[in-house]
């Protein structure tokens, strides 16, 4: 069976000084890397002087932080959870304590009692296995993964304005433009090579509109900057749609040819004059203006965001209101004007790609759609069931409601990254089987029953797809550690196991079925991916897309379709009692859960979490740089540093999450996107105070008595 | 398009084209010590000298333009001679020879230069190690500027400056207080970059350091 778990460590698997071309497995951005390993462990990893999103550049994540792949902590057997305590066990036993467990709870409860998550972090092929494991073997769509939490909002309004989940053009379209704007996303942080590649288009004479609540460092080479207060971002675009609308900055032609729904989104801009924007957001109306004036008059313009717009309660509303910005101005599907956002993790574009989402399979069709159901019904030969599964929040409420009773999460660590800390921790207290697929023991781990190792981008073959819909190769530049095994092995064998057989060999057995099953990716083959990839929707005869919508737009009749959302508050807000705003995020040295880089010398550059607080509102709560502070929020409270500085606003404070000793996801509640249920960790309302020092001097009080 | 002939054969280049461009376009190979393709040319090193029809003397091909009708020889012997003094006279500053895996190391090696036969003074200067990725090793260092550029055009940190004069010329970050207090990100650019290693990765010292 060449699918089948190997048990022992085969015959000298490590070679010297083995070299591959592969691709990075931290931000979305998807830079090609070379790398070179000597006796097994990773010497150097170079940038590919031809990647198409990199151009011979990278960050000091994907050049640097790869130790961790050797870290002495890596998971190197699988464990059981054996009187309370993980245990190590042998693959055979852990793999039919799955499958009895799995089984058993089918029987009991049925399907839909069982859940899995897939990885954004994974390639398509672990995740499109993950799913159809899911779907075929266990029989529900109760299968999500975690761009369910960052960019779910993007996707779904892209589809509903474009029609596509996907940015509109690719990177290079930074270079063309003559105005880039920048909404709720810090590229020199977040995504380094194309934070670099925005700064040296600045460098050259692009003009940069940056619209977040801190100043971030590319605003500091940019025309404008935006301060809006977090959650207003709906009035801000409406807002800049009012000026460019009012100032004859329309293309009216591409309205009339291209576009459709205009004239609603006109009458509902009357209420968004800059003053009432300004009343909303604290936006100054000059300023407002002279940003829409850049972005109107400019030949061509491209706008990108992140998850500052995404992650909120209205997030998915407010891509849509920056879609209709683009589409009333013509500048969508043209050089240098593209939409771009930018994504978060390595293959969040990918698994959500793939179908690993309780409601779409590949390309996102509908599980509802009995003729996409009947296709992979036929192609996998198994029953499939034709409703909506849930979502990665409404799988931890059916936890704790009893209604789910099993997990099988791979290459996710919710109970650090999820909202809600202590919500997700009681929906996984509660669940009675739950399995975890990871590279190291983590937060969510101290809940599982059984553990598999699993393997790091840098030890599996596949590809990714990055943020401009860039199919790419994915090399091991290693062999996974001790008895770890790839993911795709991994989820084969159990599937196996379940009953159901993919039937593949390698991942590239994978890919061509999903090719072969997803007219959108019909082209794709490892051969014709070479090493430039390839941006879907990639034709049967191999050609691929850039740019999307040059001419027509991908939903019934062609159209692009405006949207009319007003503005609406926020999920929380600061009161008197939460008198401060929490904006959460990530910084350039660490990534996300910091599984990987805290295990790397990143952490010797940054080794701790640090809560920004304007100098003013320091000053207020008697709080100096350094010193330890109480964060509280409606729903939790955690302790962390501050750092004093003026890059953020008044009344707001800014901290990450990179460290599971700083839990600052348990100040997050459940306020979450109304379409996509995103979370809303951008607005948080929060209590900031200094914690008492023991005082150095006492002074007995004399007894009086 | 603009025709010239690389050596005899025949190549179109866009226009602004360099006559370093148009030897790749013909995949001739002409040296070069401080041209990187990822930043613009500086034409500082005269390692890619060759020779051009009509030209009293050899011309830079990094930052020469190509015009119609141009004939370049990449082995003119003048070009050639010059090219080897100056790589040998570079060599003959380092107190050790460039690791063989280096573009410096490599480009002598192709033009055969061995040994320099100058002895002198050679660069001083220290291991700095104090970074968890980045090692300078400034008596490694030939004054190119490649990192210098690679900080400011690649990445755009702006950490890395020129330092010193004539022989004393080196590089630093910052107030030359090491990486980390200074704006560098730790991207590596000029690590990537550096023909010598006089900035190199932690990684490869250690590693040579096991060898």
């Amino acid at each position: 069976m060449a699918t089948a778990i190997r048990t022992e460590a085969g015959p000298a698997r490590e070679h010297a000084d083995r070299t591959a071309s592969t691709t990075c497995g931290y931000c979305g951005v998807g830079c090609r890397l070379e790398t070179t390993a000597v006796d097994g462990r990773i010497v150097s990893i170079r940038p590919a002087l031809d990647g198409p999103a990199n151009e011979g550049h990278t960050c000091l994540k994907g050049r640097f932080a790869h130790g961790f792949t050797r870290s002495p902590d890596r998971l190197r057997t699988p464990l059981i959870r054996t009187d309370g305590e993980l245990r190590p066990a042998s693959w055979e036993e852990a793999l039919e304590v799955i499958v009895a467990e799995l089984g058993r709870i089918k029987g009991e409860h049925g399907s839909d009692a069982i859940a899995g998550l897939a990885s954004s972090r994974a390639t398509n092929e672990d995740c499109y296995a993950m799913a159809r494991m899911i779907r075929a073997a266990v029989g529900t769509n109760n299968i999500d993964n975690c761009s369910r939490v960052c960019h779910s909002p993007t996707s779904f309004a892209m589809r509903k304005a474009f029609g596509l989940s996907g940015a509109t053009g690719s990177f290079t379209d930074i270079d063309h433009a003559e105005v880039a704007v920048l909404m709720g996303v810090n590229p020199t942080q977040g995504h380094p090579v194309v934070g670099a590649r925005i700064k040296q288009a600045a460098l050259r004479g692009c003009k940069l509109v940056t619209i977040d609540p801190r100043r971030i460092e590319l605003a500091d080479y940019g025309a404008i900057h935006l301060a809006p207060r977090p959650g207003t971002n709906a009035a801000v675009v409406l807002g800049l749609c009012h000026v460019v609308r009012r100032e004859g900055l329309v293309d009216a032609d591409f309205i009339a040819a291209r576009t459709e729904g205009y004239e609603a989104l006109e009458e509902l801009l009357e209420g968004y004059d800059p003053a009432a924007v300004e009343e909303i957001s604290g936006v100054p109306a000059g300023r407002l203006e002279a940003a829409a004036r850049l972005y109107g008059e400019a030949a061509s313009a491209s706008l990108l965001w992140g998850l500052g717009v995404t992650e909120h309660k209205y997030g998915s509303e407010v891509v849509q209101l920056l879609c209709d910005l683009a589409l009333m101005t013509g500048k969508v599907g043209k050089p240098g004007s593209a939409l771009l956002p930018l994504r978060g993790q390595n293959n969040v574009q990918g698994s959500s790609d793939m179908g690993a989402l309780p409601d779409t399979y590949p390309a996102y069709r509908s599980v509802e759609d009995p003729e996409t159901a009947d296709l992979f019904e036929a192609a996998w030969g198994a029953p499939l069931s034709r409703h909506k599964g849930l979502t990665i929040p409404q799988m931890f409420d059916a936890a704790v409601a009893g209604e789910l009773k099993a997990m099988y999460i791979f290459g996710e660590d919710v109970a650090q990254t999820d909202p809600d800390t202590a919500h997700v921790a009681a929906a996984l207290e509660n669940l009675e089987f739950l399995v975890c697929q990871e590279i190291f023991e983590n937060e969510t781990t101290k809940f599982a029953d059984v553990v598999l190792p699993a393997s790091a981008f840098l030890e599996k073959e596949g590809t990714f797809i990055n943020a401009e819909r860039r199919f790419q190769v994915v090399e091991p530049a290693i062999d996974p550690p001790g008895e770890a095994r790839t993911d795709f092995e991994i989820i084969g064998e159990v599937s196996r196991r379940l009953g159901h057989d993919f039937g593949w060999e390698t991942p590239w057995d994978a890919l061509d079925e999903v090719a072969r099953l997803t007219p959108h990716y019909a082209g794709v083959s490892r051969e014709r991916l070479g090493r430039h990839g390839l941006q879907w929707p990639v034709r049967p005869d191999g050609s691929d897309s850039p740019t999307l919508y040059d001419a027509v737009f991908d939903r019934p009749g062609g159209r692009g379709h405006f949207a009319a959302l007003p503005y609406k508050a926020p999920g929380d807000a600061a009161d008197q009692e939460f008198p401060l705003v929490l904006v959460t995020g990530r910084i350039l040295q660490h990534y996300n859960a910091g599984t990987m880089t805290r295990r790397t010398g990143n952490a010797e550059l940054v080794d701790r979490d640090l809560l920004e607080v304007h100098p003013l509102d320091a000053e207020r709560l008697w709080i100096s740089d350094g010193d330890k502070v109480s964060v509280r929020s409606r729903v939790g409270r955690i302790e962390v540093e501050a750092k004093v500085t003026d890059r953020i606003e008044p009344g707001h404070v800014f901290t990450t999450f990179h460290f599971p000793e700083t839990r600052t996801n348990l100040l997050i509640g459940q306020s979450a996107d109304v379409n996509t249920s995103c979370p809303e960790y951008k607005v948080v309302a929060v209590d900031v105070r200094p914690i008492g020092e023991q005082a150095a001097f006492t002074p007995v009080v004399p007894d009086l008595d | 398009m603009t025709k010239v002939t690389v050596d005899g054969v025949a190549v179109e280049v866009a226009p602004g084209a360099t006559l370093l461009d148009a030897a790749k376009a013909a995949e001739r190979w002409v040296p070069t010590v401080c041209f990187d393709e990822r930043q613009a040319p500086f034409g500082a090193c005269r390692v890619c000298l060759v020779g051009v029809s009509g030209a009293p003397k050899p011309l830079p091909a990094c930052t020469t333009l190509c015009r119609d009708g141009m004939e370049i020889e990449t082995e003119e012997p003048r070009a050639r001679r010059v090219a080897r003094a100056v790589v040998e006279l570079v060599l003959s500053e380092l107190p050790e020879p460039p690791a063989p895996r280096t573009e410096l190391a490599q480009v002598a090696e192709r033009l055969e230069v061995g040994e320099p036969r100058w002895g002198g003074a050679t660069h001083a200067g220290e291991d700095d190690f104090r970074h968890p990725y980045l090692a300078f090793r400034h008596q490694l260092c030939i004054s190119c500027g490649r990192c210098v550029r690679a900080c400011d055009e690649v990445q755009g940190a702006f950490a890395l400056t020129a330092t010193g004069r004539g022989f004393e010329a080196n590089v630093a970050a910052g107030l030359d207080a090491g990486f980390e207090d200074s704006t560098c990100v730790s991207c590596g650019a000029c690590a990537d970059t550096c023909p010598t290693d006089a900035i190199t990765e932690m990684g490869l010292v250690r590693q040579s350091g096991r060898d």
